[in-house]
């Protein structure tokens, strides 16, 4: 099996942790995750979306067409891309005069838009084409931890459009996945809410952003958590740097680590905490680490 | 036609009522009732009456009545009118000047016959007719999104903007029935003033100048719980960004978000590598720079071309000199 891995911006110029782990993690799966050369930005929703559809649409056709010259379906590990790239394909392959209005513009770098490849994404890879069976067998040790699952919302949302099978307003896919690493999905007050980094509203209105990750904090730490997993680079960012801007603003001390799901995969799978680029996230996460581990006892 | 009439016949009606007291109650309300269903005067006291820009009429009614003409205009209003009012109105008429004279309250007089007469030839947009509220809660329980001040005609709408949605495909604004499970599901909505009920509303309703000056459009973070929620279907995400869209169109753009769309013409990546992260990937064993645009300067060149071919880069004002915004 192959698939087009696309990168997007964050995780790889950010949190290279998480690009090394799924790296690691495929390998394992035997399955070939090959470079999309020269994909760009998704291009972001928020803002690309939000200005110009016409331009989102072009530069995410563009980044599709990467994938359809492979003869392969594309992986995205983070929902904003997840979002662009779904959408748009989506989008493209139901409406020919959007599609024929994207095909002129690509034709003048020579690409077309034909439609043949399907956007999905890891955690619905992970479930749906490995199998829960197979990623149990790759745990070296179970994790023990107790872990608040952020969903983020361009992942299941909008139903009607994504197709993964589950209910968006009350999912299982994370809290499984989550689960085979031994580690424990805590339920959690209004676990379904945004993380506030969306829409471009990070950018613009930071004061608004960090309100409504204090409120996912304020939960998440009133359930007893040791960290929060997403599967989102943008959600993560906001976890992790957000949280010492909410600290900032709210006089708060929360200290909650941040885990993408592949980190928390490739951590079950012997992985070293500086692997997983842990030491470049600003929330300490070696307390968490140390007892997923087991280490404490010790 | 004939409702202009009807409502110009029942506010000579009115005055006619309250300038002559109690007398004629029970002949005022014959003819207000074959006139309109809405108007049911009541009175059996003497009202007070102030004119201003607008004709109030205070009455006991429970009624709160707000008129809204969007009813062609009228050519030949009074004489027609008047030939179809039975005579005693006609009668009427001039006692209602003769009382006023009696008064002597001249001006106000003035402006009674002319605010009727104007009001007959259709000219004024809006007419209120509100109580002299003895229960102030009856205020209260208006079901109303309106307020006095918020009346809207018209001249306030912007049909070539609620057909913009239509033409993108979003059918689904005209489905709304303003239920607010958009709103009472909105996370932003809880700690900012954006109103995503109102915002679907005011599309539909072609309200353009409120919707893309307001701030508040940009706190929506797509989050689709709205959208999951809606009743009726409504793809409210896309009806914001397509109201965002149009907003940023007319130049309501934020410098953070065009600085955004900057980064993607300048390097392909709404958050570049940078000298961390290049420090970070080589020490974890992958290469320092990823496989993207930033390997493949080819690859940058054609997203650059693109932003050129939509026009993005005028959009946001990208100065290519300095690789900055012009500003």
């Amino acid at each position: 099996m192959e698939i087009a891995y696309f990168l997007g911006c964050i995780m790889n110029n950010r949190y290279p942790g998480v690009e090394k782990a799924t790296r690691k993690l495929f390998e394992a799966l035997d399955i070939e995750l090959k470079d999309m050369e020269g994909a760009s930005c998704c291009p972001a929703p928020g803002v690309f979306g939000s200005f110009d559809e016409e331009t989102w649409a072009t530069i995410a056709a563009r980044n599709l067409t990467i994938a359809e010259d492979m003869g392969a379906d594309i992986m995205t590990e983070c929902n904003g891309c997840f979002g662009s790239l779904f959408e748009c394909n989506h989008m493209l392959k139901e409406n020919d005069e959007k599609r024929e209005k994207i095909n002129a513009n690509l034709a003048e770098i020579g690409r077309e838009f034909k439609g043949t490849t399907n956007v999905k994404h890891f955690a619905q890879i992970l479930r749906d084409d490995v199998g829960f069976e197979k990623l149990a067998s790759l745990i070296e040790k179970p994790l023990d931890l107790n872990v608040a699952v952020h969903y983020g919302c361009h992942f299941l949302k909008p139903t009607e459009e994504i197709g993964i099978e589950d209910q968006a307003e009350n999912p299982s896919i994370l809290d499984d996945l989550v689960e085979i690493t031994g580690a424990k999905s805590v339920d959690y007050k209004d676990k379904m809410m945004c993380c506030g980094a969306g829409g471009g509203l990070r950018a613009r209105d930071l004061d608004v952003t960090t309100s409504f990750t204090k409120e996912k904090l304020d939960h998440m730490t009133e359930a007893g958590v040791d960290a929060i997993v997403n599967v989102c680079p943008f959600c993560h960012m906001q976890f992790d740097q957000g949280q010492t801007e909410v600290n900032e603003r709210y006089g708060t001390d929360f200290a909650l680590p941040v885990f993408h799901l592949a980190q928390l995969f490739g951590l079950a799978m012997g992985l070293s905490a500086e692997e997983l680029t842990f030491d470049a996230q600003k929330i300490d996460a070696t307390p968490a680490i140390k007892k997923a581990l087991g280490e404490n006892a010790k | 036609m004939k409702i202009r009439g009807v409502f110009s016949m029942s506010i000579i009606n009115r005055l006619k009522t309250l300038f002559k007291g109690d007398n004629e109650e029970s002949d005022i309300n014959n003819d207000v009732s074959n006139t309109s269903d809405d108007v049911q005067v009541t009175s059996s006291k003497k009202i007070e009456v102030s004119i201003s820009k607008k004709t109030t009429v205070a009455r006991d009614s429970a009624h709160d009545l707000t008129f809204k003409k969007d009813i062609e205009p009228l050519e030949d209003p009074v004489e027609e009118t008047v030939e179809k009012v039975p005579e005693t109105v006609e009668d009427a008429s001039e006692e209602i000047v003769e009382e006023v004279k009696a008064e002597e309250i001249p001006a106000e007089t003035e402006e009674v016959e002319e605010e009727v007469s104007v009001e007959a030839e259709a000219e004024e947009d809006v007419e209120e007719v509100e109580k002299d509220s003895k229960n102030k809660d009856t205020e209260r329980d208006k079901m109303t999104l309106l307020t006095d001040k918020e009346l809207l005609t018209d001249s306030n709408r912007d049909p070539d903007f609620t057909a913009e949605f239509i033409d993108a495909g979003i059918e689904t604004v005209k489905h709304c029935f303003q239920c607010g499970t958009c709103s009472g599901s909105c996370p932003s909505g809880r700690r900012t003033p954006y109103k995503v009920r109102q915002i679907v509303r005011k599309c539909l309703l072609g309200l353009k100048e409120e919707v893309i000056t307001d701030d508040a459009l940009w706190m929506c973070t797509t989050c689709y719980t709205c959208q999951e929620r809606c009743l009726r279907s409504v793809k409210i995400v896309e009806i914001i960004k397509k109201a965002r869209n149009i907003a940023a169109h007319a130049g309501y753009m934020a410098k953070p978000h065009k600085m955004t769309g900057v980064f993607v013409i300048n390097t392909g990546h709404a958050v570049p590598i940078n000298d961390a992260a290049k420090a970070l990937r080589t020490k974890i064993g992958l290469p320092e720079v990823p496989p993207t645009t930033h390997a493949y300067p080819e690859a940058l060149e054609e997203v650059q071309k693109l932003c050129k071919i939509t026009a993005f880069d005028e959009l946001i004002g990208y100065d290519e000199a300095t690789g900055g915004l012009k500003e």
